[in-house]
């Protein structure tokens, strides 16, 4: 099914409540590792099992990283943030109730700015607040096998006003987010991996008459599954409406095999979360030193980024957009500038070749043995004549095999560019005795034959004749 | 306190009460709420609630993992091979519960 | 540290060792104050001339200590053992003491008699048709039996120092956040700290000081900053409503007189907002319960049910059978105290007169140094309810929870024997005013120390 034309007779509202995965190197409230690829059930203790007579001890990075994402998310930040207890029985969960945050979470009525195709577009953001995530069920059979190496995993959660107005919106807009966490260093975004969800509040209605019946779209893996389901969801419900029927409030999940949206079979019971402050745990109040370290880890955002790119470096909106997809990649261009590099160039050597031989070794760039230094080591060497561009190629894809700096390749394989007039004329005399036939017709007027000759030079150099001077020789001698 | 809200609050708190049992408990239930219909006698507009006895804040736990050898001051360490054993089922380490659909 | 020094030989002489354990046979088999209990091999442990070192204790069977059961005195844990030990337990360890057993208790502390225990029956060892007092009523009867020098406790509404007052023991209840929680076995988090039962007072500061300390295993623990120690103005709790039995009456007149006797300045005191104290305490308390007993499932430990086809049947038929009626019951209004469109009504409520009723104790700590009041309407009753209902029961918390609704220190004292059951009285100071109540406790007890029930011996030991 192809991306499906919502029928413009109404206004569609998308909220989001996104969950990220804080990188951090233990669980939210207890000291077990913050991961849970691991065998089953080794990274557990008797706080996140949920054992009798355990506490909670407040994670000091993950509050930092709430903070930190609330602030780059243009929050107001608290002065004095709680955690409370959601009270729900669900078998993954140890402790049958969730620390979350509610009345008073790190950060409220905040805004993020994205781009949506030549428009700039905020989106309003509810709150951002830190939570912890529940386990793992494998169903096998009539039987289920738990896993608790996720419980108790850090969850920050935000939420958005529904200001998103389309799929595709939403898609780009998840796409920008992604990034911006990513820039901060808080998550690494794999939707696929599930270390960012997304669930998504759909409702349609005529132009003006507001937010229509809600309903809760979950299981959508990628950005590009929102958008599928958030299309197929908001069809799905002109169709109802247009033919006079009546949208029901539900929970719906994204099967992504059959690409259409299914009514999950819940029980009918209200949920009624009876929130209350934990007890356990005592308020945080962010002084100063805090504030200070939240300010600090802020980082110029992908926006922002975008556009410094363009005004700064004469980038256009494509080569900028490809440039400050990962913060790592921006500032790497700017450190291969600033060591002396032309943008364009810069710009040109990583969307093509550099990114072929990224491409061919799976690798990051940032990890990759082409530091910054090398890069622009190798691109001087081209600007000053020692080599050619082929031969820079060359050295480039040595840098990545043999982790070497590419002034000591080119010397180590002599592959420097021969601009001795001697040395050349010594070569070029040996090329014409060779090719006594061809010389003759070149003499007689045949031109074409004069770049057979100068292959044969640059064949008996390996490429390296500085080919200005082979040209300037070469027509010396045969004229 | 009717015996549908008595019901609806039991299945919040994922209890089943048996026909003695909603009677028994639903009679203590509503005499214990009776007496706390007493507290709206009290005045209380200007009082903050207080969910902490003594409200000193900004505790937090430094980021790193607990290695459970108990080499330092915090009484962290535990007894894994107690917790498998605790454990109803226990099939290459995960816990097994039924789930016939 | 005479009376702990006895004591020692039970670890450290093999020849006391087996007289202690006849004694003890015989006499818990009446009381039943340990729901399980072992001794060391012969000779194997060492007296390092520390106060506690070498000591046997007991611990309330709420409070984990490794390699023990964790029962709660509930059927839903009775075959669950602990994984780790509690932060008071191990402070105490580190001090030399050791755990001989753990204690019954009323279902995960929910009672005052401990007759709500699922596993077994604990009596009182002044007379064992009558209670020992709950719901750390195995703590305290063990201590009174002169089976253990010590017993820990846990107090969420008056449970150490009731059952202490019951078994004319003292009972301490410390100051919230002094003593960590970690380890306990939640039922109301912000109101409930682990205590000491003890024979003496001085055991009880030794105990007390020994197994405090700033936790980071509980971020609520608070470090200690003693207020100044000396008591010059006793406050007395004027019960003039009738609501003390003429047995209890006449205990607290006698307490009051000696108080007078003894050179303090005695000024009587009222606290207006006494009325709302128990509904109060019971709604915070039963709510925060409904969330702490939604662990228990059935799902990584504790009793499940075979016949279960779903998780959510797991643990629906886990918790039917495993949790007793009281348990089902608190739970049941915890959960509806805090429901959408009731929480304002009681769960906030409550907490806006928990600060009220903070206030009023704030203003009478600036005038007296420590107060006194009843600990208990009555003496120890009669096993099940024909003498108080269990409505009755909660209603008689007044006294004790308070110390728990402002988070202030309590003690549990012996004041007198009244037709042969004693009677205590029970003392509060502000917060980290403990060393103000030892201070009191310790005149008191040159009149009149803890007396011994028939049955009693210390010649094993002597
Ligand atoms: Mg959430
Ligand atoms: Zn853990």
């Amino acid at each position: 099914m192809g991306d499906v034309l919502v029928n413009d007779k109404y206004e569609t509202f998308v909220g989001l409540e996104i969950h990220i995965h804080l990188l951090t190197e233990s669980k939210m409230f207890c000291g077990c590792k913050a991961n849970y690829g691991d065998e089953p059930n080794t990274n557990v203790c008797p706080v996140c099992l949920g054992y009798p007579g355990v506490l909670p001890t407040v994670n000091e990075r993950a509050m930092e990283m709430g903070y930190v994402v609330a602030r780059a998310l243009n929050c107001r930040l608290s002065r004095k943030t709680y955690f409370e207890r959601k009270n729900y029985f669900y078998p993954d969960m140890p402790k049958n109730y969730q620390i979350s945050q509610f009345q008073e979470p790190v950060g409220v009525e905040g805004y993020m700015d994205f781009e949506f195709g030549d428009e700039i577009k905020r989106i309003r953001i509810h709150d951002v607040h830190l939570e912890e995530d529940a386990g793992k069920m494998i169903h096998a059979g009539d039987m289920s096998l738990q896993d608790f190496n996720r419980a108790g995993y850090p969850l920050l959660e935000i939420v958005t006003e529904p200001d998103l107005k389309s799929g595709e919106e939403t898609e780009a807009f998840l796409r920008a987010f992604r990034r911006t966490v990513r820039y901060l260093g808080v998550c690494d975004g794999n939707m696929d991996e599930g270390s960012m969800k997304c669930d998504a509040n759909i409702s349609i209605n005529l132009p003006g008459a507001g937010l229509g019946t809600k309903v809760e779209l979950k299981n959508m893996n990628s950005p590009r599954f929102v958008r599928r389901g958030l299309q197929y969801e908001a069809q799905r419900q002109a169709s109802v409406l247009d033919e006079g029927g009546k949208l029901i409030q539900e929970t719906r999940l994204w099967n992504e095999n059959r690409d259409i949206t299914e009514s999950m079979r819940t029980k009918e019971m209200a949920n009624d979360y009876r929130y209350f402050p934990e007890p356990d745990m005592p308020p945080f109040c962010p002084d100063d030193a805090f504030m200070a370290a939240v300010e600090e880890a802020q980082v110029e955002l992908p926006l922002t980024r975008k556009h410094k790119l363009m005004r700064k470096y004469s980038l256009s909106s494509e080569q900028a957009e490809f440039i400050h997809d990962e913060k790592g990649n921006a500032d790497y261009f700017e450190r291969v500038l600033a060591l002396g590099a032309e943008a364009q160039s810069v710009y040109t050597w990583l969307s093509s070749d550099v990114q072929k031989e990224l491409n061919l070794l799976n690798m990051t760039l940032t990890r990759s043995p082409l530091s910054a230094e090398r890069f622009a080591e190798l691109l001087r060497l081209m600007e000053e004549g020692q080599i050619s561009g082929k031969i820079a190629k060359q050295v480039l894809i040595d840098v990545f095999e043999e982790n070497e700096d590419p002034s000591r390749i080119v010397e180590k394989k002599g592959l420097s560019q021969i601009s001795d007039p001697a040395a050349i004329a010594r070569i070029i005399d040996k090329v014409l005795g060779e090719n006594e036939q061809v010389v003759q017709a070149v003499r007689e007027g045949e031109q074409k034959q004069k770049g057979f000759l100068v292959g044969q030079i640059m064949k008996e150099t390996g490429g390296r004749a500085a080919p200005a001077l082979v040209q300037k020789i070469l027509s010396e001698k045969l004229s | 306190m009717k015996k549908e809200e008595l019901l609806t609050t039991a299945s919040l708190a994922l209890l089943e009460l048996e026909e003695g049992e909603v009677e028994r408990l639903g009679e203590e239930v509503a005499r214990m709420l009776d007496y706390f219909e007493m507290m709206t006698k009290l005045d209380v507009d200007g009082l903050e609630p207080t969910t902490h006895a003594f409200q000193k804040t900004n505790r937090l736990r430094a980021d790193v993992l607990n290695n459970n050898n108990n080499n330092n001051n915090t009484n962290n360490s535990f007894n894994r091979p107690l917790i498998m054993e605790n454990g109803n089922d226990v099939e290459d380490d995960f816990f097994v519960i039924p789930n016939v659909l | 540290m005479k009376d702990l020094e006895g004591w020692k030989k039970v670890l450290t002489d093999q020849d006391r060792a087996k007289k202690y354990r006849e004694y003890i046979t015989g006499w818990e088999k009446k009381i039943g104050s340990l729901l399980e209990w072992k001794l060391p091999e012969p000779g194997k442990y060492r007296d390092d001339g520390s106060p506690l070192s070498a000591v046997p204790f007991a611990v309330k069977d709420n409070i984990a200590v490794e390699g023990f059961k964790l029962t709660c005195g509930s059927k839903i844990l009775e075959y669950v053992k602990a994984p780790y030990t509690a932060t008071g337990v191990k402070n105490l360890q580190d001090s030399g003491a050791w755990v001989m057993g753990k204690t019954n208790l009323d279902e995960f502390g929910m009672g005052s008699s401990t007759d709500n225990s699922a596993l077994q029956k604990t009596n009182n060892p002044y007379d064992t048709s009558r209670v020992a007092g709950g719901s750390s009523g195995g703590s305290a009867a063990a201590v009174a039996a002169g089976i253990v020098p010590f017993a820990l406790g846990t107090d969420t509404g008056g449970s150490v120092r009731q059952p202490a007052g019951f078994c004319g023991i003292y009972g301490l209840k410390p100051t919230y956040g002094v003593v960590s929680r970690y380890g306990l076995t939640a039922y109301a988090s912000s109101l409930e700290v682990c205590g000491v039962c003890a024979r003496t007072v001085d055991t009880t500061r030794s105990v007390f000081h020994a197994m405090r300390g700033l936790d980071e295993m509980d971020q609520t623990t608070i470090d200690f900053e003693t207020v100044s120690s000396g008591v010059k103005t006793v406050g007395v709790l004027k019960v003039e409503d009738g609501s003390l039995s003429a047995e209890v009456a006449a205990s607290y007149e006698t307490s009051i007189a000696r108080l007078k006797k003894l050179g303090y300045e005695v000024r009587e005191i009222s606290i207006p907002a006494m009325d709302y104290v128990v509904p109060a305490y019971y709604t915070i308390a039963t709510a925060e319960a409904s969330a702490n007993l939604a662990r228990f499932n059935g799902m990584r430990y504790g009793l499940s049910p075979i016949f279960a086809e779903s998780p959510e049947d797991l643990m629906r038929y886990s918790r039917n059978m495993g949790f007793g009626e009281e348990v089902k019951t608190r739970i049941l209004l915890g959960t509806f105290v805090l429901r959408s469109g009731f929480q304002d009504q009681y769960y906030v409520r409550a907490q806006k007169i928990r600060t009220l009723i903070r206030q009023e104790l704030d203003e009478i700590f600036a005038e007296c140094d420590v107060i006194m009041l009843p600990l208990f309407p009555t003496a120890p009753f009669h096993h099940g309810q024909s003498e108080l209902t269990s409505f009755q029961q909660k209603q008689a918390d007044v006294y004790t929870c308070l110390a728990n609704m402002t988070g202030s220190p309590g003690l549990a004292v012996p004041s007198s024997l009244e037709k042969g059951l004693p009677v205590g009285v029970q003392f509060m100071a502000p917060p980290c005013g403990e060393e103000r109540l030892f201070s009191v406790a310790e005149e008191l007890e040159k009149v009149f120390p803890a007396p011994r029930p028939a049955g009693y011996s210390e010649e094993w030991r002597s």
